[in-house]
């Protein structure tokens, strides 16, 4: 806890307005990455995973608004910025790597010349024609890709070859976070892994922090060092990945872990996650998991369990968190 | 690409030969025959004569044997002699017609197709805006109205009410009496010029597109363009050919003002839906988003990412209007007199000049294809994946 925090996202409230009412997508939620961190958002489809990613790059679709909370990037609120200066800190501070970047690319350029809009734009004093090649080269071989494919069309490249590049492309400018949004999940599993594998190992020789977003827990848990799970636009745990993992607190966490087989112990058998998450149009009152919810009292679905530090960096959002038997491995990770 | 252009230019050729012969059949299947028409109906001619006539243009050999004969023929560029214009040579109208009609559609075609590409990138840029609505009625409007009637009253507006422009025709012959050139010449040298003005504008665009740098590359393309308009300018102006010329050709300009502008007008609204549909689409997909989160402005995200990308079924589309610009054609050469292919068609058909009727045919046939053709080639150049793919 020695080193500031690089990003400090503070009790963000984000809707969606439609016609049939505001989708209450992201709701209180509060987290924070220091510098060289890998942390992992978990949660169902439709959690507002994705919603929380693009308001770090206020990307965010027209329709959304954001209620209230902030988003500091080394204390900087970026929700107060000017639109032109939000624009100078995507990808020099922030890259992303897409959900589904199997169409990130533009079909019309070549994939070097991609890159090279993004190098163009944030290097001061702009880098010339033999550093922009160089540089690009470097980030190709870092992603274990040819240098001479920079100058393909996307079309030209396979997959998992696309989305080696979209990683080079992220790294270009040295950016200090890096959203990895589902990154992997249109890939075959093989190379999946590949990829995530090589991700860390760069991640890690940079020391830039990433934010791995996935719906699979068992992907996220093998390169993150915090892990927070969601639950219909809240953040109910947060923790460091191997606390999560060996105790989870939460009881939507709890079932959530029990029904996906471990990564490394044998499979956990619990009641199974039942029923739908619900609609985020209309979310259940009090806490949010309390229709499906095993241990749920009548306090649940009237008042909105807050967060509570339960362990060293380990947060919970429930009322009755103590119930949760601690039943699961102790060395559920390696 | 080269491939792409060998196996494209074969095609072509070969889709050309089925055309004439299915329409060199089609024209023998007429009922009636030119000599009975012309010579029977008079009775001062012998009957002799008719015979020598028959023998003479070939018409009582076989079917085949005549249908060989034409196609060598005309592969030689020999069209034979016209029936009703006899003995005039069929190529010489043929050459004397084609250029106006080319001039007048290619001008009416580049013209509708820039101002609904730019109306369409508008509508996209201000969707739900109050202008999307002024622009998408007043365009929808014009595309539906009964064509005809438009450009009359266009004609009756800016011409007879206003006296603007020219009424019809494609010159003013009392300026033309002592003319030291034939309107065939002004019209290719104006066409040359045009042509050569844009290949240059073109071309330095293209290079200007390689300028990494924002402002250089800005800067050389606006550049480009001008230095092309100031060449137009010094070419018309500057030298002593080109002003000897100009009269003559800011006469034909001005007869082709009226019928660009109704043609632009009623047909750019398809181009501006077309654009704007295709625009919405692009910026709906994944490439948009990343090229937003590279921090590139909404500007740069909007003309150099999706309208470039939305840009390919724009072109796709021009395939489409090259057919509509023969059958519209007819209609816009009619009622502005406009002495091009069209009108020739229209006369050599219902007169039974078949050798005429067949030669136009064919030139409007090989435009079409050639239009095609081009059209093709634009596409290749814009959308790399069918470039390699070839
Ligand atoms: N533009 C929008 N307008 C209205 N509702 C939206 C919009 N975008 C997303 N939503 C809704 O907001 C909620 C959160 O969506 P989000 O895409 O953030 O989820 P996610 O966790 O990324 O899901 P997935 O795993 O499927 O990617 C969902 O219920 C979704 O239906
Ligand atoms: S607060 Fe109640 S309903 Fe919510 S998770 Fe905890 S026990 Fe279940
Ligand atoms: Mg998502």
């Amino acid at each position: 806890m020695s080193s500031p925090p690089l990003l400090e996202v503070d009790r963000l409230v984000m809707h969606y307005v439609t016609e049939k009412g505001e989708v209450s997508a992201v709701e209180d939620v509060s987290f924070s990455l220091k510098k060289g961190e890998a942390l992992g958002l978990v949660g169902e489809s439709g959690c507002g995973k994705t919603s929380i990613a693009m308001s770090l790059l206020r990307l965010q679709a027209d329709n959304a608004v954001f209620k209230s909370g902030e988003i500091r990037l080394n204390g900087e609120n970026l929700l107060a910025l000017p639109e032109d200066e939000m624009r100078r800190h995507r990808w020099k501070d922030i890259a992303m790597v897409f959900q589904g970047a199997m169409n990130a690319w533009n079909p019309v350029y070549r994939v070097g010349d991609q890159i090279r809009e993004a190098l163009d734009l944030h290097f001061r004093p702009r880098l010339s024609d033999a550093e922009v090649t160089e540089r690009i080269s470097r980030l190709f071989e870092m992603v274990g890709l040819n240098p001479a494919m920079a100058n393909r069309y996307p079309h030209e490249f396979s997959g998992g070859m696309r989305q080696r590049a979209i990683i080079a492309m992220a790294l270009s400018c040295d950016p200090s976070i890096i959203i990895a949004d589902e990154p992997t999940t249109a890939l075959d599993v093989i190379v999946q892994d590949q990829i995530l594998q090589e991700l860390k190992k760069i991640q890690e020789e940079l020391g830039m922090a990433i934010i791995y977003i996935s719906h699979d827990i068992a992907v996220i848990a093998e390169v993150t060092d915090t892990i927070g799970i969601m639950y219909a636009g809240k953040l109910v745990e947060l923790g460091p990945t191997v606390e999560v993992f060996a105790r989870p607190k939460h009881p939507y966490a709890y079932l959530l872990l029990s029904s996906t087989p471990s990564v490394t112990g044998p499979r956990r058998k619990l009641a199974p996650l039942e029923g739908e998450p619900p609609n985020l149009l209309n979310p259940p009152t009090g806490c949010r998991f309390h229709p499906r919810c095993p241990y749920a009292t009548e306090r649940c679905s009237i008042d909105e369990p807050p967060m509570e530090v339960v362990g060293d960096g380990h947060q919970v959002a429930c009322w009755n968190w103590q119930e949760v038997p601690v039943t699961i491995s102790q060395e559920a990770r390696p | 690409m080269t491939r792409y252009v060998v196996r494209r230019l074969a095609q072509m050729v070969l889709l050309f030969v089925v055309f004439l012969t299915v329409t060199w059949f089609l024209l023998y299947a007429l009922p009636g025959d030119i000599v009975k028409q012309k010579f029977a109906t008079n009775p001062n001619i012998p009957p002799e004569a008719r015979q020598v006539a028959i023998e003479r243009l070939g018409l009582d050999k076989p079917v085949l044997i005549q249908f060989r004969d034409y196609m060598i023929n005309f592969f030689q560029l020999d069209f034979g002699l016209s029936f009703n214009q006899y003995p005039r040579k069929v190529s010489d109208i043929i050459a004397e017609r084609l250029p106006r009609t080319i001039v007048l559609f290619l001008t009416a075609l580049v013209s509708y197709y820039y101002a609904g590409f730019l109306a369409g990138k508008y509508l996209a840029w201000r969707r739900g805006k109050r202008g999307e609505m002024v622009v998408t009625i007043g365009g929808v409007g014009l595309y539906t109205v009964f064509y005809p009637w438009f450009a009359l009253m266009a004609i009756w507006l800016f011409a007879a009410e206003l006296g603007w422009l020219p009424i019809s025709k494609f010159l003013n012959p009392d300026e033309w009496r002592n003319a030291p050139f034939t309107a065939n010449q002004v019209f290719i040298r104006l066409f040359m010029t045009v042509l050569a003005v844009s290949v240059f504008m073109a071309a330095v665009v293209l290079l200007a597109n390689r300028i990494r740098d924002h402002r250089p590359r800005t800067f050389a393309k606006l550049g480009g363009v001008a230095l092309g308009v100031v060449l137009f300018i010094w070419y018309w102006w500057g030298t002593a050919g080109g002003a000897l010329m100009r009269p003559y050709a800011g006469d034909i300009a001005e007869h082709l003002i009226l019928p660009v502008a109704v043609l632009t007008a009623v047909n750019f609204a398809g181009i501006m839906l077309l654009t704007r549909s295709s625009m919405l689409e692009t910026m709906r997909e994944d490439f948009i988003l990343t090229a937003r989160a590279k921090g590139l402005s909404e500007r740069a995200v909007r003309d150099r990412h999706a309208a470039r990308t939305a840009l390919l079924p724009v072109t796709t589309s021009l395939v489409l209007a090259v057919a509509t610009v023969i059958d519209g054609g007819i209609l816009t050469e009619t009622v502005f007199s406009w002495p091009g292919m069209g009108e020739v068609l229209v006369t050599s058909v219902s007169n039974e000049d078949i050798p005429l009727a067949l030669a136009s045919f064919s030139f409007i046939g090989i435009m079409a294809l050639v239009g095609h053709f081009l059209v093709d080639i634009l596409y290749g150049v814009l959308d790399p994946r069918i470039r390699v793919g070839g």
